[in-house]
């Protein structure tokens, strides 16, 4: 009975105590986080308008139509819910290979880079291979459709095929579902591989190179370097991106689907974002395209809770 | 921390609410600004003009109108002839917001959440939310012979189709049409509008220039094809039959051609039959017979194999390189492509358009160009002095000022012959094609959305230099001129139907359905499944065609086309009862 | 080491290098073929490349497209905009992303787990355009050069790339300075700073490219206000000014410039002006990476403590 009164203000003291001999840290950091709160917490009122017929003209969030989850059953019952499942598995898919190709495209592309000797060309190439990253989407989509295309319109991957001997007859490499997801994961691995590449760079540069000379004196090969102090090294950087790219798993890209994919592909083609254009921004209905907004953090939150989770159980550096 | 976690959620409510504080003062705002001005606006004047008509606009008097405009036209450069010419005479100075065409959508949303305007606002927008969104004012009080004559006049004849409900049930103008109200004679020789199954002019030369009057699926088909036997290989690159386009934007050119065929002109996705009842066709047998004959000719190696999985650039560039027979689109759309073609000085390798119809079905691919309802400018609630705005518009109105927008300046842009015809010199029409010339001397941004003279002017001559017939035919090549002469026609309009008069309903594409409704979902739905289904539908093997076509079909019993076909037919029936006749 | 075994190490030295090089070479040409691309678009006949088939090199030189870009009055004041736009985002941003990184990299800090979750969160999540643009209207930061890079002082992407990075700081180095009596922003500004450095030049050309490219904020915010007109977004627009407009299969209006009848070597398409407006927008860009890369030192960080 009296012990536990005690023990209460005492937890309390301790907690202010903290806050107290903190208080540098705190004056560092509430501004930016009240900062936050304001930018990207409070607009979320806006979200009330997933449960609205909202009609921007109303000028108030509150003086809407209101209209439960009508929005939540468009999007998921009958002919639109077909498209959204097919739609949210297209995302799904596309996303995965987009971020596996990327990963090993970028991490090998790193390491391989930390191995020339020869600084010039290592910039040469650095500076070369993120070039794509400064093109639209329009381009590099106009770019992959030409070279995808049958020799007499500029297919140069067919007519290599053929030359070679590979395939008598051009392959329609847009027209036929199956290569979707690869022709997304492609493209997307072309484009950003020299840009993702840089933030591991970056992080190699954490590295003590006194290890590297302990390695070479315990007789350590080219290779046992790369695999125990580099990829060491830049592990807790990888798995950070990781956890936090699986939480932007529905997010699959826009462009690259939308100039590429066509009627014979849409069904491995078409993913949310293109829908969510399609039957709400195109039609100024906001509220569907909140509510689909809505569903994807969801989504996206449950995924990341459980990425950090894992990577915790597995003792590697947690994203929270 | 459970006591920071209430702290925080309290400053976030707080904030929250001081968020939101002025913007519910601002909904009150606009109202206040609103009430006045749509009933009595006589009230609201102040005394520095006349007692009837509006104030004169004066270099004496400079005043500073903000133009919200949709457009793709691009600015006026700083020392733009135009602009000075304004200012000089008028001292009219504008500030100019241009949105592009393809964002317009966005900036609508936001504007009318924000509810602050320009005094002037350019709207292309068919779902007409600047005016349900009370941004705008109704122009009715302006709109008479005694103030805002000439405009009166742009809008007198057709003023109950351009009457609008704002939603408050009454009918006003809030935009005056930026295109297609027609004065005068039509006149113009290659009508970008011009819809049709277009065909080589080398496949006509080559087969002795027959007849394309009466023209059939059947016999269209089979000039390509004999052609293509003929000559497999154009400038060293494989012939293409026929070519389609089911680029984004561009489904139409697969979609839109059974109607055509059947006899019916351009509705959207809708036909409609002798009792003004509208119905779809994509799975009626019009649009059954067009894919099935679509299909064989596939089977037949006439239709490009990369039809459906090109972008539109590849779409142009085959068409650039002169190697397709036909294709169905509209003049406008491939534009590009026909002027690299007369860049290279491949004449024959360009195209007319033919009109094939099932047999006993009357053509009726050209129409009487639509006028743009709720298209152009209006006047918004946040004008402080609309009195001036719509006196700049009436002035504008004027042919003096409309001369000056088409054909620009007399002596540097036109010159006029003994006979009172405006022409242009070959330097002149040269440089109209240059960007960066037309930002200097033209002034395409602030005229795109003006109520525009089209026609014919007062002294004879044509609206522009486009359409005017002598200009024309100083343009064409001898390959042309040689061309025409043989099938004995003047221009390429020739090639198309007389278009009669208009159905006073028409055309159906133009009909709104209200944002986020069952309708407009619906017809997104049914665009959808034909751009999934025809191309494969058209690539099958023909055994297949039958199975397929019945997978299409019930794919589309799925869709809730009843409520498409109700807005449709309640829009029908709405401009029938309320269209006719004009003030 | 033995003889046998150096002259090993020597052979499959060269062999990796070798096939390290070839490899790195054929994906520096896979890599470029865009941009070399663009680059011989944009210098070629429109109307010429209308065809397609221009590859590597251009097939019928013209200097037209950049003389358009060159032409638009607005651009050289949108191009001032831009870069004063990107500077002050790159500076403000890395200022106070890395003084909250260097908080909550801190174990003992009590909110350093609360104030992840909420930075963290705000990646998974938009409240929309129509709320933003509220807010933002509400702050009174329409039509304002603020717009530009409050909203954008710290991201959470680079704040948990930033704090994953401080984390490899010896903690030892930060406890001998406490002991000596330094204040936390001492530690920060005067011990954490120069050991990041590798960080802060990757996350200032995040920064950059990111701001450098953006014409959205600009087209929501300050569209109404030509003097706050940003490159990206003023070449938007004269993209557009090329195009058709057009849906349905109904002509919104056919102007002049789509009459244009004849063959002629001032027009341009949207094709070939977007090749010269990436090219015109990349250079200055593509400019920054190799000044950042002397920053890239292996072991700059850690040397330095050694000392």
């Amino acid at each position: 009975m009296t012990t536990q009164p005690l023990a209460q203000p005492k937890k309390k003291k301790t907690v202010w105590h903290t806050i107290a001999a903190q208080k540098e840290l705190i004056i560092m950091s509430v501004p930016l986080l009240l900062y936050k709160i304001l930018f990207s917490y409070v607009p979320v009122v806006g979200w009330t308008m997933a449960f609205q017929n909202y009609k921007p003209a109303v000028r108030s969030f509150w003086k809407q139509e209101w209209v439960g989850f009508d929005n939540f059953v468009k999007l998921f019952v009958g002919l639109n819910g077909e498209r959204f499942l097919r739609d949210l598995r297209n995302t799904l898919g596309q996303s995965f290979l987009t971020i596996v190709l990327g990963y090993i495209g970028s991490i090998s592309l790193a390491l391989l880079l930390n191995e020339v000797k020869n600084i010039k060309f290592k910039k040469v190439v650095q500076n070369i291979t993120y070039m794509p990253h400064f093109l639209s989407w329009v381009i590099v989509a106009g770019l992959v459709s030409t070279m995808l295309a049958i020799p007499t319109s500029g297919g140069i991957i067919n007519d290599v095929l053929i030359r070679l001997g590979l395939i008598k007859e051009p392959i329609m490499f847009l027209s036929e579902p199956k290569y979707f997801w690869w022709i997304v994961a492609c493209s997307n691995l072309w484009k950003e591989m020299g840009w993702n590449t840089i933030i591991y760079l970056a992080a190699m540069t954490a590295i003590d190179p006194t290890l590297y000379e302990a390695a070479v004196i315990d007789g350590a090969n080219r290779y046992q370097k790369m695999w125990h102090i580099t990829l060491p090294g830049i592990k807790s950087t990888i798995v950070v991106l990781l956890i936090m790219n699986v939480g932007h798993i529905l997010e699959a890209g826009f462009e690259i689907q939308y100039f590429l994919g066509n009627g014979l592909v849409v069904e491995m083609a078409e993913i949310i974002d293109i829908f969510v254009l399609r039957y709400g921004i195109q039609m100024g209905n906001y509220s569907l395209a909140t509510a689909a907004g809505i569903f994807k953090t969801v989504v996206s939150i449950i995924l990341i809770s459980m990425a950090n989770f894992i990577a915790g159980r597995l003792g590697e550096e947690k994203l929270v | 921390m459970k006591k920071f976690v209430s702290l925080l959620l309290v400053m976030l409510l707080v904030l929250t609410m001081a968020a939101c504080q002025p913007a519910s003062k601002d909904t009150t705002q606009g109202n206040e600004t609103t009430t006045p001005t749509k009933g009595a606006t006589d009230e609201n004047k102040g005394g520095n003009e006349q007692k009837t008509g509006l104030p004169v606009l004066s270099p004496d008097n400079p005043v500073t109108i903000s133009v919200w405009t949709t457009t793709n036209s691009s600015a006026p450069a700083d020392d733009n002839k135009l602009t000075k010419l304004l200012k000089e005479r008028l001292g009219v100075t504008i500030n100019y917001e241009i949105i592009p065409t393809d964002n317009a959508d966005q900036k609508i949303g936001v504007l009318l959440a924000g509810g602050e305007y320009a005094d002037l606002m350019g709207t292309t927008d068919l779902n007409i939310r600047l005016i349900t969104g009370g941004a705008l004012i109704p122009l009715d009080d302006y709109l008479t012979e005694d103030k805002a004559n000439l405009l009166f006049e742009h809008v007198r004849p057709y003023w109950n189709r351009l009457a609008t409900d704002a939603g408050d049930g009454e009918k006003h103008i809030y935009v005056l049409p930026n295109y297609n109200r027609f004065y005068g004679e039509i006149v113009g020789g290659t009508h970008y509008g011009a819809s049709g199954f277009w065909i080589q002019k080398h496949v006509l030369e080559d087969a002795g220039y027959p007849n394309v009057d009466n023209m059939t699926l059947e016999r269209y088909f089979e000039l390509i094809e004999n052609y293509a036997r003929k000559y497999p290989t154009i400038d060293g690159m494989p012939t293409i039959g026929f070519e389609i386009l089911c680029a984004p934007g561009r489904e139409w050119v697969l979609t839109n051609p059974p109607q055509y065929i059947a006899g019916h002109p351009n509705n959207g996705g809708v036909i409609v039959d002798e009792n003004n009842v509208a119905s779809i066709f994509a799975d009626k047998d019009i649009a059954k017979r067009y894919y099935k004959y679509l299909n064989q000719m596939n089977a037949k190696g006439l239709v490009d194999k990369e039809s459906f999985t090109q972008t539109n650039d590849q779409y142009l560039s085959k068409l650039a390189t002169g190697r397709v027979l036909g294709m169905y689109d509209q003049r406008w759309a491939f534009g590009q492509a026909y002027d690299a073609l007369v860049a290279e000085g491949k004449y024959e390798r360009t195209w007319v358009s033919t009109m094939p119809v099932y047999e006993g079905c009357t053509p009726y691919y050209a129409d009487r160009e639509v006028m743009n309802i709720n298209q152009g400018y209006g006047i918004s609630v946040s004008c402080k002095n609309p009195d001036v705005v719509v006196s700049f518009l009436n002035t504008m109105m004027s042919e003096e000022w409309q001369k000056i927008f088409n054909w620009g300046i007399e002596g540097e842009d036109y010159l006029v012959d003994e006979n009172g015809r405006y022409y242009r010199t070959p330097e002149m029409r040269e440089q109209q094609k240059d960007l960066v010339w037309r930002s200097k001397n033209r002034l395409e941004a602030l005229y795109d959305n003006m109520p525009k003279y089209q026609g014919t002017y007062s002294d004879g001559n044509a609206d522009g230099p486009g359409n005017q017939p002598e200009e024309f035919f100083e343009s064409l090549s001898d390959y042309d001129k040689n061309f025409l002469t043989s099938y004995g026609k003047k221009t390429w309009r020739d090639f198309l139907n007389q278009p009669p008069d208009n159905p006073v309903y028409y055309p159906c594409w133009n009909i709104h359905l209200p944002d986020g409704s069952e309708a407009q979902m619906a017809s997104q739905q049914l665009t959808d499944i034909s751009i999934q289904y025809l191309p494969k539908i058209i690539m099958a093997d023909p055994s297949e065609f039958e199975n397929l076509w019945a997978q299409y079909v019930n794919e589309i019993k799925k869709v809730n086309i009843k409520a498409y076909e109700d807005a449709i037919n309640a829009g029908i029936q709405e401009r029938i009862m309320n269209w006719g006749g004009g003030r | 080491m033995s003889e046998k075994n150096r002259k090993k190490v020597d052979i499959e030295n060269i062999v990796f290098t070798t096939l390290n090089t070839i490899y790195l070479i054929f994906l520096c040409v896979v890599m470029v073929y865009p941009m070399v691309n663009t680059l011989a678009v944009s210098f070629n006949d429109p109307l010429d490349t209308v065809r397609g088939g221009i590859y590597i090199w251009p097939r019928k030189f013209t200097l037209y497209n950049y003389y358009v870009v060159f032409n638009m009055d607005s651009i050289y004041k949108a191009f001032y905009i831009s870069v004063t736009k990107t500077i002050v985002i790159v500076i403000t941003n890395l200022f106070f992303t890395s003084m909250l990184a260097y908080t909550i990299s801190r174990k003992e800090y009590i909110f350093r787990r609360f104030i992840t979750v909420v930075f963290v969160l705000t990646m998974y999540f938009n409240a929309g355009l129509i709320p933003n643009y509220l807010l933002i209207k509400n702050l009174g930061m329409i039509n304002t050069f603020r717009v530009y890079w409050i909203p954008h002082i710290v991201s959470a992407f680079n704040l948990i790339v930033m704090r994953t990075y401080i984390r490899t700081i010896p903690e030892s180095l930060i406890e001998s300075a406490k002991i000596d009596g330094a204040r936390e922003f001492r530690i920060y500004w005067q011990i954490v700073l120069p050991l990041i450095i590798p960080c802060l030049a990757t996350i200032a050309l995040f920064v950059a490219v990111g701001s450098w490219n953006s014409w959205f904020d600009t087209f929501l915010y300050n569209s109404g206000k030509q003097e706050l007109s940003t490159l990206q977004y003023e070449l938007q627009k004269l993209l557009a000014s090329t195009m058709t407009a057009g849906t349905r299969g109904a002509p919104a209006g056919v102007t002049e410039a789509g009459r244009a009848g004849t063959g002629s070597s001032n027009v341009t398409t949207p094709q070939s002006l977007r090749a010269a407006i990436t090219i015109f927008t990349a250079v200055p860009i593509l400019l920054v990476y190799p000044f950042l890369q002397r920053y890239f030192i292996h072991g700059l960080a850690i040397g330095s403590v050694k000392e």
